[in-house]
C-alpha cells in the first residue's frame, strides 16, 4: 500500500527498471504468501460433496458460507475461543508483568548478581520444553491446588480435581514460566536504552523504586510491551503442546483442539476443517491489527536506539 | 459439582452456569421418569453397591407430573454418576454418544460425564491418559492394543459384567475382548470389515465378473487398465492403509496363526513366508494407483466415486466418503467382495481384517470406587443392540456387535458386511491393532511398508532383516 502511494507520488520521475523488478518481486512474493490462504478460503466456500465429485482443483458448482455456519456450531468455535482466551489473556499479562519487574531490576540497578540473574532468565529460553515433559506431567499430577489459587473464573469450569493437572491455572502458569525468560530478555535490553539520567532525576524528585518503575520506566516501554504482547498472544494462542500434555479434559482444551475434533476416526470433511481453521486464525489477526502500530514501532525503535 | 457432561452446546457463547443449571434440571427430570418407567429391577441389580455420590437432589423430587407413587424410585441406584472418556469427537459419532448417554440417564437415573478428546490426540496419549486421571469407562480398540494395557494393570477386568451379557455376542467377539490372562476387559461395541469395494454400475457397464481367484483378479485388472480405469485405488499418505493389503495377503498365503505370531514376535520377519507376501504384493502393485504415496484414503475413495478407479481394498468406512459425496445413488451403488483366494490351505479360513471397537473400564480413575456400580451399568448398557443402534443410526458406517441388534434398518451393504464377517473362520484386528504400537507406528511398520512400496523389486531379505532388527530393538512390552 505504502509502496503504491510512493510510486504515484513520484510519477513524474523516470521509473527505473530496478523499481519495476522490485515491485514484480514484491507482488510475486505477496501472491505466494496469499495463495494458500485464498485457496483455503475457496475450499471452505465449497460443499464437501462438490469437491468429492469433482476434486479440489476444479471449478465450483456451488459457493456458499454453509461450512462457516456449520463449523461455528459443530465445532463449538465460540466455546473454544473462550477456552483459549482464559489461558491467553492472564498468561500474557502475567508474563509481561513479571518480566518487566525482572527486567527493571536487572537493567536499571547495578548489583552483584545482576548479569547472572539476567543470564539465568535468558538461559531458560534455551531449554526445550520437551526435555521436561515427563517430570512436569508427574509434578502436575502430584501438586494439589491450594484453595486460594482457585480464582473465580477457574472455579466456573467443570471437573475440579484439586490438582494442578487438567486446570486452566496449570496451563497459565506453565506459559508464564516459559515465556517470562524471553520477555525479560527483550524488555531488559529495551530498558537499557532508556537513559540513566531519568532514574536519577526521579530519585532527586523523591520517587521510590516502585514509582520509578510504574511512572517513569513502564510508560516508556509501551512500544516494547505492545510488540511483546502481540508475539506472546500469538505464541500462546497457537500453543497446543502444553494443553495436550497437562490437560486431560477435551472440553477445556484450546481452539486448536476444536479443529482436531473435526477430524474423524476415518472420514474428515476438509472443507469444514478449512472453514474452522480460518475462523480460528481470526483472533490473532485482530490482535495484530490492533497492536500493529506499536508492534512495528517497538521493533524499529529498539534497533535505531541500540 | 460443576458437571456439565461434555462441552456446553449451542452456537451462542455458552454461559456454563446456565448450561449446567438447565441440564441438571433435565437430569432430575429424567431421573424421576426413570423411576416411573419401572426399571428398578435392572437398577437394583446393578446399583446395589453404589455409594451415593454427592448429588444435590433426590431423584424423585423433580419428577414432572404426578404418579410417582405407583413406582417409587430406587433409593441409592438412581443417583450418582459415571465418567466416560470418548474419542468420538467428530460431529456424527459425538452426537451418537450424547444420545446414548441421554438414553442411559433416562434408563438408570445416573448422570454421564463425558470427556471427548479428538481421535488422534486420544490415541497418542492413551498411555499417559490411563496412568493419569482417566474416566471410569473409556472407548478403545480390541486385540493387542487392549491386551497391552490389560497386562500393565491399567484397565479393570469386567468378567462379572461379561458373564451376564456374553450370550449377546458371538465367540469371535468373546475372543477379541479376552486378555492374555483369560479375563475379559471390554465390551465390543462395533466393527467393520476390510474387503474389496467397487461400484456395481461400473462392473455392469463393462460386464466385469467378481474375481474369486488370483488369476481372475489379475485378468480383471488388466481389462480395467485397457478400459482406462485404475484397477486398484490406493492411497497410503497416512501410512496405515497399506497395512490392510499386507494383512490380507499374509492371511491368504500363510494363515491366521502365522500372521498373529508374526505380529506378536513369535514368528520372525526374516521368514521366507514373509518374502512370499511381499513378492505377491509386488505382482499386484502395477495395478494399483501409482500416486498412492501422496493420496489419503479419502482422495483415493474419490477416484472410486468419480469412476476413475475400479476397485479399492479398504474398510467399510469408505462408505462415509460416499455418504459425504451427497448422492444417495452413489452410496447404493457401492458394493464389495472378499479378497480373492490364492489357492492355499488357508483359503478355508476366509480370514479378514474386521477391527472391533470396545468400551473398557480404566483402573486409575479417581472416582471409580465411588462410581463402580454405575460404570458397570454403563458397560452393560453398551452391550445392548438398542444402544449400539443409536450410534449406527448416526451413519458412522460401523456395524453393531450385539446379537439382539434390530437389523431392519441395515442397508444391503451393512447386511453383506455382517455376512462376510460371520462367515469368516478367523478375524484379525488390522496390523496396527494386532501388534504393539511402537512397532506398528510411523517409525516402524509404516515406514517399512512405505520403503517396500517405493521399490517393490528391492532386496526383500535386506528389508525383512531391517524389520526384524527393529522388532528386536524394541524394549520388553511389560
Amino acid at each position: 500500500m505504502t509502496a503504491a502511494t510512493m510510486v504515484t507520488g513520484r510519477a513524474h520521475r523516470r521509473i527505473r527498471p530496478q523499481r519495476v523488478l522490485l515491485h514484480a518481486f514484491l507482488i510475486v512474493t505477496a501472491a505466494l504468501w496469499l495463495i494458500p490462504i485464498l485457496y483455503a478460503f475457496y475450499t471452505a466456500l465449497r460443499p464437501v460433496s462438490d469437491t468429492i465429485q469433482h476434486g479440489y482443483v476444479s471449478l465450483p458448482s456451488a459457493l456458499n458460507f454453509n461450512n462457516f455456519i456449520n463449523v461455528w456450531s459443530l465445532a463449538e468455535i465460540p466455546y473454544y475461543y473462550l477456552n483459549t482466551l482464559i489461558v491467553v489473556v492472564p498468561g500474557v499479562i502475567l508474563a509481561l508483568f513479571l518480566a518487566s519487574l525482572v527486567a527493571f531490576a536487572v537493567s536499571r540497578f547495578s548489583f552483584r548478581f545482576n548479569v547472572a540473574l539476567l543470564m539465568m532468565f535468558t538461559a531458560g529460553n534455551l531449554l526445550p520444553p520437551q526435555v521436561i515433559i515427563v517430570p512436569l506431567y508427574w509434578l502436575y499430577l502430584a501438586i494439589p491446588i491450594p484453595e486460594i489459587i482457585k480464582l473465580p473464573f477457574v472455579g466456573m469450569f467443570p471437573s475440579d480435581n484439586g490438582l494442578l493437572y487438567d486446570q486452566y491455572i496449570g496451563i497459565i502458569l506453565i506459559h508464564v514460566v516459559f515465556q517470562t525468560g524471553f520477555c525479560t530478555f527483550v524488555l531488559s535490553n529495551y530498558m537499557r536504552t532508556i537513559s540513566k539520567e531519568l532514574n536519577e532525576a526521579a530519585l532527586v524528585d523523591g520517587a521510590g523504586v516502585w514509582t520509578i518503575y510504574r511512572k517513569v520506566i513502564l510508560p516508556l516501554c509501551t512500544p516494547a510491551l505492545a510488540a511483546l504482547a502481540t508475539l506472546e498472544f500469538t505464541w500462546i494462542y497457537n500453543d497446543f503442546f502444553w494443553a495436550l500434555l497437562l490437560m486431560e479434559s477435551g472440553a477445556k482444551r484450546p481452539i486448536t483442539s476444536a479443529l482436531n475434533n473435526l477430524q474423524g476416526s476415518f472420514f474428515t470433511n476438509y472443507n469444514l476443517l478449512a472453514a474452522g481453521a480460518l475462523l480460528a486464525a481470526i483472533p490473532t489477526v485482530i490482535v495484530f491489527l490492533a497492536l500493529q502500530r506499536q508492534f512495528v514501532r517497538g521493533l524499529t525503535l529498539g534497533s535505531t536506539k541500540g | 459439582m460443576a458437571s456439565s457432561g461434555d462441552t456446553p452446546r449451542g452456537p451462542a457463547l455458552p454461559d456454563p452456569g446456565t448450561t449446567q443449571l438447565s441440564r441438571r434440571t433435565v437430569l432430575k427430570g429424567v431421573a424421576g421418569v426413570a423411576g416411573l418407567a419401572g426399571v428398578s429391577a435392572f437398577l437394583a441389580a446393578c446399583g446395589a453397591g453404589a455409594t451415593t455420590a454427592p448429588t444435590k437432589a433426590p431423584a424423585a423430587s423433580a419428577a414432572p407430573g404426578g404418579g410417582a407413587a405407583s413406582a417409587p424410585p430406587p433409593a441409592a441406584s438412581a443417583t450418582g454418576q459415571v465418567t466416560v472418556g470418548s474419542n468420538n469427537s467428530d460431529p456424527a459419532p459425538k452426537k451418537g454418544m450424547q444420545l446414548i448417554n441421554a438414553a442411559f440417564t433416562q434408563a438408570t437415573g445416573v448422570a454421564v460425564q463425558m470427556n471427548t478428546v479428538d481421535h488422534n490426540t486420544y490415541q497418542d496419549q492413551i498411555t499417559s491418559y490411563l496412568q493419569g486421571t482417566p474416566q471410569d469407562d473409556f472407548l478403545w480398540f480390541s486385540g493387542h492394543r487392549m491386551r497391552f494395557f490389560a497386562d500393565q494393570g491399567l484397565v479393570t477386568p469386567i468378567d462379572d459384567v461379561w458373564s451376564s451379557v456374553k450370550s449377546n455376542f458371538t465367540s469371535a467377539f468373546a475372543t477379541a475382548v479376552t486378555g492374555n490372562d483369560g479375563k475379559v476387559y471390554g465390551i465390543p461395541i462395533d466393527y467393520y470389515p476390510w474387503a474389496v469395494f467397487y461400484r456395481k454400475s461400473v462392473f455392469q457397464q463393462h460386464n466385469y465378473q467378481i474375481p474369486t481367484t488370483w488369476d481372475q483378479l489379475i485378468t480383471l485388472s488388466q481389462t480395467m487398465q485397457k478400459d482406462g480405469l485404475i484397477p486398484f485405488a490406493f492411497g497410503d499418505k497416512d501410512g496405515w492403509p497399506a497395512m490392510g493389503t499386507f494383512d490380507i495377503l499374509d492371511l491368504r498365503l500363510n494363515g491366521y496363526d502365522f500372521h498373529i505370531g508374526l505380529l506378536t514376535g513369535k514368528q520372525k520377519w526374516t521368514d521366507p513366508k514373509v518374502t512370499a507376501v511381499f513378492q505377491q504384493w509386488a505382482k499386484l502393485l502395477p495395478y494399483c494407483d501409482s500416486q498412492f504415496a501422496g493420496l489419503t484414503w479419502q482422495q483415493s475413495a474419490d477416484k472410486l466415486i468419480q469412476k476413475k478407479a475400479g476397485m479399492y481394498l479398504l474398510g467399510l468406512f469408505v462408505s462415509q466418503e460416499f455418504t459425504a459425496a451427497g448422492s444417495p445413488a452413489d452410496l447404493a451403488d457401492l458394493d464389495f467382495f472378499a479378497f480373492p483366494y490364492l489357492g492355499t490351505q488357508y483359503d478355508a479360513e476366509k480370514a479378514l481384517d474386521a477391527p472391533i471397537d470396545v468400551i473398557m473400564m480404566s483402573a486409575k480413575s479417581r472416582s471409580l470406587q465411588e462410581d463402580m456400580a454405575n460404570a458397570k451399568a454403563y458397560l452393560d448398557f453398551w452391550s445392548k443392540g438398542s444402544t449400539q443402534l443409536i450410534m449406527f443410526k448416526q451413519g458412522t458406517g460401523l456395524i453393531p456387535t450385539a446379537n439382539d441388534t434390530d437389523t431392519s434398518g441395515y442397508s444391503a451393504l451393512d447386511k453383506k458386511a455382517v455376512q462376510i464377517v460371520s462367515e469368516a473362520q478367523k478375524i484379525t484386528q488390522f496390523l496396527d491393532r494386532d501388534s504393539r504400537p511402537d512397532f506398528a507406528g510411523a517409525n516402524g511398520m509404516q515406514s517399512f511398508l512405505a520403503k517396500f512400496l517405493a521399490n517393490p523389486n528391492q532386496n526383500l531379505m535386506a528389508l525383512q532383516t531391517t524389520i526384524q532388527n527393529f522388532w528386536d530393538s524394541l524394549p520388553p512390552e511389560t
